[in-house]
C-alpha cells in the first residue's frame, strides 16, 4: 500500500516534469527551425560565384582580372561584345565553352581519355587575345598564355540588392532576391487592398447586423472558406480567375499579380473576418446604449464607438491578413506567371518567394549555391513572418492594456 | 463522453493494428516471390514513361514493389547520393559537380539513355506565324523581339513561357536553341508542362515549348528550321522518327553498380520491346 | 434625413459585401461540385489510378492521406494537449505563458513551405528517414501543433475554476484533479481542436512535397519508412502535369471535390462536437 503510494508519487513527478517540457515544445521548435535555415543557407556566402568545379581562364595579355557575374553573363549572353566595356584593350570578345574545342580538333587528337584536352586548352587560348572560356577544373587549360580569372564569392549585396533572379544562368548564376522579395510584398499587398473592405464590411455585418439566424449560417460557411485547400484555390485561378482577369482588364495574360492578390484575398477573408469580428463583438453594450442614448444612429455608433474601440483588434486582423497572404505557395504558384523580374504594376506577372522555394528546390542540386540561396529564401520568408506575428501580438496586447 | 474517446481510440488502434497485420503478411509475400524494392525518382518529364512501365512491369511481377516519384531532376540524383532512390530519371544529363560529389567515394555511376524527347515550340491557335527559325527562337526567348509583326503575324505582344528555371527542359532548350545564352529576365515560367499548354491555350501572344507528348488541340505547333530558313520541319511523329527534327533531347536513368543490383530487372525491362512500346504509348521516341 | 441616408448606404454595402463572400465561396465549390460530383463513384474511391491518370480512381492518395493524418496526430496531439495542460494549470499567469504564448502565435504563422524546407533538411537529410510517411507525419505534426495547443487551451480555460477547486479541496493531488476532473471536462472541445486538425492535415501541399509525396505508387505504401500518395499533391499533379491534360481534368475535378468534402464533414463533426457541450 504504502510502496503504492510511492511509486505514484515518482509517477507524477515525472508526468509534471514532462508537461514542463512539453510547455517549452513550441519554443524549441522554433529555434530550431531558425537554426537549420540558417545553418543550411549561410554557406551561399563561401561559395563561388561561378559554377562549382569550373573556372574562367583568358589570354594572359587580357588585363582584366575578375568580372562580377553581372558582367560575366553579360558577356556570354553578347550583350557585350568588347573588352573595351570593362576597361580592357578594344578587342571582341571570343565567347569559348568545352565542346568548342571540337571545332579544332578531332577526337582522335584529344587522347583517349582526353589526357591531351588542358594541353591543346592551353594551345587555343594562348592564340585567340580576345577569349574567354569556361571550363571545367578537371581539365584545366595549361599553357604560358593562359590566366585564371580569380572568382570572388557571392556577396550579401549579390543576394540582398541584386534585381536579377537567375540562379540556373551559366558561368556565373545570379541570386539577387530584390524581385522575388518585391513580388511577394507587391501580392500580399494588393490582396489587402482588396480583402480589407470586404473582410471589414462582413466582419461588421456579422456582429453589428445580422440576426443571430443569419450569423449562425453565415459564420461555419466563412470557415468553411478557410478549410479548402490551397491547392483547389490554385486550381480555381488558374482554370477560372485568370482568363477573367485577362478579358476584363483586356491583358495580353492572365497570370498577373492581380490574379494572385484576388485568390489570396479569398483566402485571406476568413482570418480577417474572424479576428475582426471577435474584436467588435467585444465592445461592451454600455458604450453603445450610451451613444444611441445620445441621438446616434445605429451606423454613427458603429463608426464613432465600435470600430475605435476595436482599433486594435481590426489591426491585429490586417497584420495576420498579411501573414497568411505572405506565406502562400500553391495557390500562387499556380496562378501568377512567376516571372522573376522588379515588379512595376499589378497588370504584370511577379514570382514570389514561396513560389520560388516550391517550384526550385527539387531541381536544385542539394548542398549547392541554388539549393543554399533557396534556404536562405525560406529564412527570409521565416523572418518575414516572425516580424508580423510579433507586430500582431503587440497590437492585440494594447488592447488589453 | 469517455465513451466516445474510448470508442475513437479503439477504432484508431484496431486501424492501426490492421495495417501492421495487412503490411507484415504483404511483406512476407514479397519475400516468396522476391525481395526486389525498386524506387525511382526525378524528373517530371519523365514521370509519364515510369509510370506507365511499372503498370505494365508488375502485371509480370507480382511481388515487385515499386515506386515513382517526381520532384525533379536534381532531386532523384542527389536522392541517389543519399541512397534515397534506387534509379534517379533525368531530362538532363548529370551536372559535372553532381557527378564528382557521387563517384567521389568510389562508387560507379552508371547512365542509360532510355527514350527520346522531341520538343515542340507552340503558340496559340489563331497565331499567323507557323514557321520560325533557331535564331528567331533565340531572339524571342532571350527578349529582343517583342511582336509578332516583326516576324510576319498580327501587332501583338509576344508573351515567352518558359518552364520552371531550374528544369531540365528548360536547361535543354537554352543550350540547343538559344545556344546557351540566358533567356530575357522578365519571362514568365510556369511549374509544369500542363500549365504551359493551359497559359498559351488562353493566351494570344503566347510563345512557348514543351515535349510533343503534352501536346493537344488547344495550341499549335510551330515547324522549325535550324538551316537559317531553308527547310522547315513540323514536330510531327515522323519528322521525328526521321531524325529530321532537331529539337530532340535525351533521357535518362541514373544508377549506381552495386552488387545487389535491385534495378536490373526493371532496367532490362523498359530497354526491352515491351518497354519501348511503352515509351511510344506514352508519347515519346523509342531508342531504337 | 441625411443621416438615414448615410446608414442606409453603408448597411447596404456591409450586407452586399456579405452576400458578395458567400457568393465566393458557393462559385468555388459549385464549380468544383459540379464537374467533380461526374466523376465520383464507387469505383473512383476504390482504384488505383490508370492509363497514366487519365482513368481509374484515387485510392492510394485517399489511402496516402489517411496515413498522413494519423501519423501526424499521434504525434501532435498528445504533445499538443500536454503543452496546453502545462500552460493553462501550471505555468500561472507569468511572463513564461506570455513568452510560450508568443511562441505557439509564431509557429502557428510560419508558412507551410517553411515547414517543408524544414522538414526535407532535418527528417529526410540529416535523420535520414529519406522521403517517407515518417517524416512527412513529422512535418505536418509540427504544422497543426500550434493549432492543437490552441484549441485545447481554449478548452481547458473553459473549465470552471470551481471545478477544480472542489477536487482539490476533497483532497485529490493536483495530476489527478487534471485527470479526472478538468480533462474529462474540457474533452469534447480538445476533441473539435482535434477534427480540425484533420481537415488542416488533409489539405496541406507545401510540406509534403519533398518530404514523403509520392507521384505514384503501384501499391499502397507498407511502413512508415515508405513513400505514400496523398490527395492535395495528387491533385496538384493532375492540375498541371501529365501527357493529356484534357483526360486527366475530370480526375483533378473529382479529386478537389473529394478534399472539399473530407473538409467539410471534418467541420460538421466539429460544429456538432461544440453543440452537444
Amino acid at each position: 500500500m504504502h510502496k503504492q503510494k510511492i511509486h505514484r508519487r515518482i509517477l507524477d513527478k515525472i508526468t509534471e516534469k514532462l508537461l514542463t517540457l512539453s510547455g517549452a515544445l513550441t519554443s524549441i521548435i522554433i529555434v530550431f527551425i531558425s537554426v537549420f535555415l540558417f545553418t543550411e543557407g549561410i554557406g551561399l556566402f563561401n561559395t563561388p560565384d561561378i559554377e562549382e568545379g569550373y573556372a574562367l581562364y583568358v589570354n594572359s595579355e587580357n588585363r582584366i582580372d575578375n568580372l562580377s557575374p553581372e558582367e560575366t553573363k553579360q558577356i556570354f549572353d553578347a550583350e557585350v561584345t568588347s573588352w573595351k566595356a570593362f576597361g580592357g584593350e578594344d578587342v571582341a570578345i571570343n565567347v569559348f565553352r568545352l565542346d568548342a574545342i571540337f571545332n579544332f580538333y578531332s577526337e582522335n587528337e584529344l587522347g583517349e581519355n582526353y589526357e591531351l584536352l588542358p594541353e591543346k586548352l592551353g594551345e587555343v587560348i594562348s592564340r585567340e587575345k580576345g577569349i574567354i572560356a569556361f571550363l571545367p577544373n578537371e581539365y584545366a587549360p595549361q599553357g604560358l598564355q593562359v590566366r585564371k580569372l580569380e572568382t570572388a564569392t557571392v556577396t550579401l549585396e549579390d543576394y540582398f540588392l541584386g534585381t536579377d533572379w537567375i540562379p540556373t544562368a551559366t558561368p556565373a548564376p545570379l541570386f539577387g532576391v530584390l524581385p522575388l522579395v518585391l513580388g511577394t510584398l507587391l501580392v500580399s499587398f494588393g490582396a489587402m487592398i482588396i480583402a480589407l473592405p470586404l473582410g471589414l464590411g462582413v466582419a461588421i455585418y456579422l456582429s453589428e447586423l445580422a440576426g443571430n439566424r443569419e450569423r449562425k449560417l453565415m459564420k461555419p460557411l466563412v470557415e468553411l472558406l478557410a478549410g479548402i485547400p490551397s491547392v483547389v484555390y490554385g486550381f480555381f485561378g488558374l482554370v477560372i480567375v485568370a482568363p477573367l482577369v485577362q478579358k476584363a482588364f483586356n491583358l495580353p495574360v492572365g497570370e498577373t499579380a492581380l490574379t494572385g492578390s484576388i485568390i489570396l484575398a479569398i483566402m485571406a477573408l476568413p482570418t480577417i473576418i474572424s479576428v475582426a469580428e471577435d474584436a467588435m463583438r467585444n465592445t461592451p453594450l454600455g458604450m453603445r446604449e450610451a451613444s444611441l442614448a445620445l441621438g446616434a444612429t445605429k451606423w454613427q455608433t458603429i463608426y464613432k464607438v465600435v470600430i475605435p474601440y476595436a482599433k486594435s483588434g481590426i489591426s491585429a486582423a490586417i497584420v495576420l491578413g498579411i501573414g497568411r497572404a505572405i506565406g502562400e505557395t500553391m495557390a500562387v504558384l499556380m496562378v501568377t506567371g512567376n516571372a522573376a523580374v522588379m515588379p512595376t504594376s499589378f497588370f504584370e506577372s511577379v514570382r514570389t518567394i514561396p513560389a520560388t522555394i516550391a517550384a526550385e528546390l527539387g531541381e536544385a542540386p542539394a548542398g549547392g549555391a541554388h539549393y543554399q540561396a533557396l534556404f536562405l529564401l525560406g529564412a527570409i520568408l521565416f523572418v518575414f513572418t516572425l516580424i508580423i506575428s510579433v507586430s500582431a501580438e503587440l497590437i492585440s496586447k494594447k488592447r488589453h492594456s | 463522453m469517455k465513451k466516445l474517446f474510448v470508442l475513437l481510440m479503439s477504432s484508431i488502434v484496431l486501424v492501426s493494428c490492421n495495417n501492421s497485420q495487412k503490411s507484415s503478411e504483404d511483406s512476407t509475400e514479397t519475400k516468396a516471390v522476391s525481395t526486389q524494392s525498386v524506387r525511382i525518382k526525378g524528373s517530371e518529364t519523365v514521370l509519364p514513361i515510369s509510370e506507365k512501365a511499372v503498370q505494365v512491369y508488375l502485371k509480370d511481377h507480382e511481388g515487385a514493389n515499386l515506386m515513382v516519384t517526381g520532384g525533379g531532376s536534381g532531386v532523384g540524383i542527389s536522392s541517389l547520393l543519399n541512397k534515397s532512390t534506387d534509379i534517379a530519371q533525368t531530362s538532363r544529363k548529370i551536372k559535372f559537380s553532381e557527378k564528382q560529389k557521387i563517384e567521389a567515394d568510389g562508387r560507379n555511376l552508371k547512365e542509360v539513355i532510355i527514350a527520346y524527347d522531341a520538343l515542340a515550340v507552340i503558340v496559340h491557335p489563331e497565331n499567323k506565324v507557323n514557321n520560325l527559325t533557331r535564331e528567331q527562337l533565340e531572339d524571342i526567348f532571350t527578349g529582343k523581339i517583342k511582336n509578332w509583326s516583326e516576324l510576319g503575324g498580327d501587332d501583338l505582344e509576344i508573351l515567352p513561357y518558359s518552364r520552371e528555371t531550374s528544369s531540365g527542359t528548360y536547361e535543354f532548350f537554352k543550350d540547343n536553341v538559344m545556344s546557351g545564352k540566358n533567356y530575357a529576365s522578365g519571362i514568365m515560367s510556369m511549374p509544369a508542362n500542363g500549365s504551359i499548354i493551359q497559359s498559351v491555350g488562353q493566351t494570344k501572344g503566347a510563345i512557348s515549348y514543351v515535349g510533343v507528348a503534352y501536346i493537344n488541340q488547344s495550341v499549335q505547333p510551330v515547324s522549325v528550321s535550324f538551316d537559317q530558313g531553308e527547310t522547315f520541319v513540323a514536330p510531327t511523329a515522323e519528322n521525328v522518327k526521321n531524325e529530321s527534327y532537331p529539337i530532340v533531347r535525351p533521357l535518362y536513368y541514373y544508377y549506381l553498380v552495386t552488387p545487389e543490383q535491385p534495378e536490373k530487372e526493371f532496367m532490362d525491362f523498359i530497354l526491352s520491346d515491351e518497354g519501348q512500346k511503352i515509351v511510344e504509348e506514352v508519347g515519346y521516341i523509342s531508342i531504337r | 434625413m441625411n443621416k438615414k441616408v448615410s446608414q442606409n448606404i453603408a448597411f447596404f454595402i456591409f450586407k452586399f459585401f456579405g452576400v458578395l463572400v458567400i457568393g465566393i465561396l458557393f462559385s468555388i465549390i459549385g464549380f468544383i461540385g459540379y464537374n467533380g460530383i461526374q466523376v465520383i463513384s464507387w469505383e473512383f474511391l476504390t482504384e488505383f489510378p490508370k492509363e497514366g491518370m487519365t482513368s481509374g480512381g484515387i485510392f492510394p492518395a485517399i489511402v496516402g492521406t489517411f496515413y498522413l493524418v494519423v501519423g501526424s496526430l499521434i504525434f501532435a496531439f498528445p504533445l499538443g494537449v500536454m503543452s496546453a495542460i502545462y500552460t493553462t494549470e501550471y505555468a500561472g499567469k507569468g511572463w513564461i505563458v506570455r513568452i510560450i504564448r508568443i511562441m505557439t502565435n509564431n509557429l502557428a504563422s510560419i508558412p507551410s513551405i517553411v515547414f517543408g524546407l524544414f522538414g526535407m533538411a532535418l527528417f529526410v537529410n540529416k535523420l535520414n528517414f529519406g522521403d517517407s510517411i515518417l517524416a512527412g507525419s513529422l512535418t505536418l505534426g509540427l504544422l497543426v501543433l500550434p493549432l492543437i495547443i490552441r484549441t485545447s487551451e481554449e478548452a481547458l480555460l473553459a473549465v470552471p475554476q470551481s471545478y477544480r477547486e472542489g477536487s482539490l479541496a476533497l483532497g485529490a493531488t493536483k495530476l489527478q484533479t487534471i485527470r479526472r476532473i478538468v480533462l474529462p471536462a474540457a474533452f469534447g472541445n480538445i476533441i473539435t481542436g482535434l477534427i480540425l486538425s484533420i481537415g488542416r492535415v488533409s489539405g496541406e501541399t507545401a510540406p509534403i512535397l519533398f518530404t514523403v509525396a509520392a507521384y505514384f505508387l503501384p501499391k499502397l505504401p507498407s511502413g512508415i519508412f515508405d513513400q505514400a500518395m496523398a490527395l492535395p499533391y495528387h491533385l496538384y499533379v493532375l492540375a498541371t502535369s501529365g501527357t493529356d491534360l484534357e483526360a486527366s481534368r475530370p480526375m483533378a475535378y473529382g479529386t478537389a471535390l473529394v478534399l472539399i468534402l473530407i473538409v467539410l464533414i471534418m467541420n460538421l463533426i466539429a460544429s456538432f462536437f461544440r453543440k452537444k457541450l
